[in-house]
């Protein structure tokens, strides 16, 4: 854990570094952090839109904001990584949201999140932070209460409203705030200093 | 301390979850809470996780390409824009239409300076001839500056595509780790052995490989791109390492084309049980018998 918070506190230090180049315009430090994330923000963009052709077009718009937006960045808000996972995400379920095979796609995100055995893949985060620290993620997810895991990945993944998912799961949207607040405070306190 | 009220709209906020006018709300509440930021820039990261919990996916070289020259389109069109380069001989003509020089020139014309102050007219010329030949000097010199930074501009670019090259390559061969990957993932070639080697010459880091080995039927194709040709008394020789034998089993040698390319059939000159790795040396024209591990240029399993 104290290596994975070491390794953590580099990675930050060194995004903080990336960002202010590629505030200054430096065309390699837009090439250093395309090389480091660009696989994170495809898988994300892929899974949201389950195919890869529009998760390409959805990468080329997060890098383009990226290069042409840092500003928007707040490093209090969140690390470099996570504010362009964020960007990514919303731009996917942009384009999710017009279309129309959106409820196929739901239905899918909800089996994934249901069967246990989806975790059996290579994830992104191996890609990006190595097999040791995805083993560590990976195993909190799993950890994690089914119910709790279901309304965070169709939160995330589908852009689904705390009030649709309470509708789609048939539960009050109480519930819901609940789970999803219990669940994203335990993966904070499984992950801790891999975070 | 956070009430749980607002755990959960952070936990929300930190997936997207919130809609605009609960996001406009919270975010009234990140200003002036400290404590919720923080509690925001963890959540964030738990986010980030999940996010990276998505099937891990790369993408096409294609796109890195094409991104770069959209942001190198971007790069050009902030350039500073050269002056547009005249020639050396057209420069005094135009300069003879500007403002400094043209003034002093009809100057003498409309008002003898040297009959009132009392200097010959001739004199009278000598400061504006001085005046135009450093106006003369210095647009010569603006010239010579933008054909300067012409240059420089154009070196620059230069850099770019070179540099955008070199990224090609490297996204080549991590096109090729994924197909790799794939193959080896795929059940239908269940009875394949799919090798990646690698360049063990820190020169030459873009020279890849990839050997696909057919156990059942004893045969194999290797495939090479960026090897340096060898001259003509030298042959790169294969090699596969099978736990079986005490030493690398000889499977032919090849050459590759002008580009360091090649695609060669190749069959192992011993019965194969495992196909454990891959090995290219460089040896003299024919191959060896055993390998020389000293000119071992590529390895892989």
């Amino acid at each position: 854990m104290t290596a994975n918070a070491d390794r953590n506190a580099v990675d930050q230090n060194q995004d903080a570094a990336l960002i202010e180049r590629i505030r200054g315009g430096e065309r390699e430090a837009f090439i250093a952090f395309y090389d480091r994330y660009s696989s994170l923000l495809f898988s994300v963009a892929a899974r949201v839109l389950g195919e890869r052709k529009e998760a390409e077009d959805v990468l080329q718009e997060v890098m383009l904001v990226i290069w042409n937006k840092s500003g928007d960045y707040d490093p209090q808000l969140g690390t470099l990584s996570s504010w362009a996972v964020a960007v990514t995400r919303n731009k996917a379920l942009d384009r999710l949201r017009a279309r129309t095979r959106r409820l196929r796609l739901i239905e899918e995100a909800a089996s994934l999140a249901e069967d246990s055995d989806a975790t059996a893949y290579p994830s992104a985060n191996e890609i990006v932070y190595g097999r040791e620290r995805a083993e560590l993620l990976r195993d909190a997810m799993k950890e994690l209460p089914a119910d709790q895991r279901m309304a965070i990945e169709l939160a995330f993944f589908t852009g689904l409203s705390q009030s649709d998912i309470a509708v789609r799961l048939q539960q009050p949207l109480g519930t819901i705030k609940a789970r999803i607040r219990r669940g994203m405070l335990r993966l904070r306190e499984q992950l801790g200093g891999a975070l | 301390m956070i009430d749980e009220t607002m755990q959960e709209q952070a936990a929300a906020y930190a997936l997207g979850a919130l809609d605009e006018e609960q996001t406009g709300a919270f975010e009234l509440s990140l200003r002036a809470d400290q404590e919720l930021r923080a509690l925001v820039r963890e959540l964030r990261s738990v986010t980030e996780a999940l996010a990276g919990t998505a099937p891990a996916l790369e993408p096409p070289a294609a796109a890195k390409l094409r991104l770069l020259a959209e942001i190198d389109q971007q790069l050009r069109a902030k350039a500073p824009k050269p002056a547009a380069p005249e020639s050396p001989s057209s420069a005094p003509a135009s300069t003879a239409g500007s403002r400094p020089v043209s003034a002093p020139v009809s100057e003498p014309v409309r008002s003898p300076a040297g009959v009132h102050s009392g200097v010959p007219v001739r004199n009278v010329w000598i400061p504006w001839a001085l005046a135009a030949a450093l106006a003369l000097v210095s647009l010569a010199f603006l010239w010579q500056g933008a054909g300067l930074r012409s240059q420089l501009i154009a070196q620059a670019n230069r850099i770019n595509e070179l540099t955008t090259s070199a990224e090609l390559a490297r996204a080549e061969s991590a096109d090729l780790r994924q197909a790799v990957a794939k193959l080896r993932a795929s059940n239908r070639l269940a009875n394949f052995r799919i090798a990646l080697l690698d360049s063990l010459l820190a020169a030459s880091p873009k020279t890849i490989a990839v050997s696909v080995w057919d156990n059942e039927r004893q045969d194999g194709v290797f495939i090479v791109r960026n090897l340096k040709p060898l001259q003509g008394d030298k042959d790169y020789q294969l090699w596969i390492i099978d736990p079986k034998y005490p030493s690398p089993v000889d499977a032919g040698v090849f050459q590759v084309d002008a580009k360091g390319n090649v695609r060669e059939d190749f069959r192992a000159k011993m019965p194969i049980q495992a196909a454990n790795q891959f090995a290219v040396t460089i040896e003299q024209k024919g191959g060896a018998a055993v390998p020389n591990t000293k000119a071992m240029v590529l390895a892989g399993s």
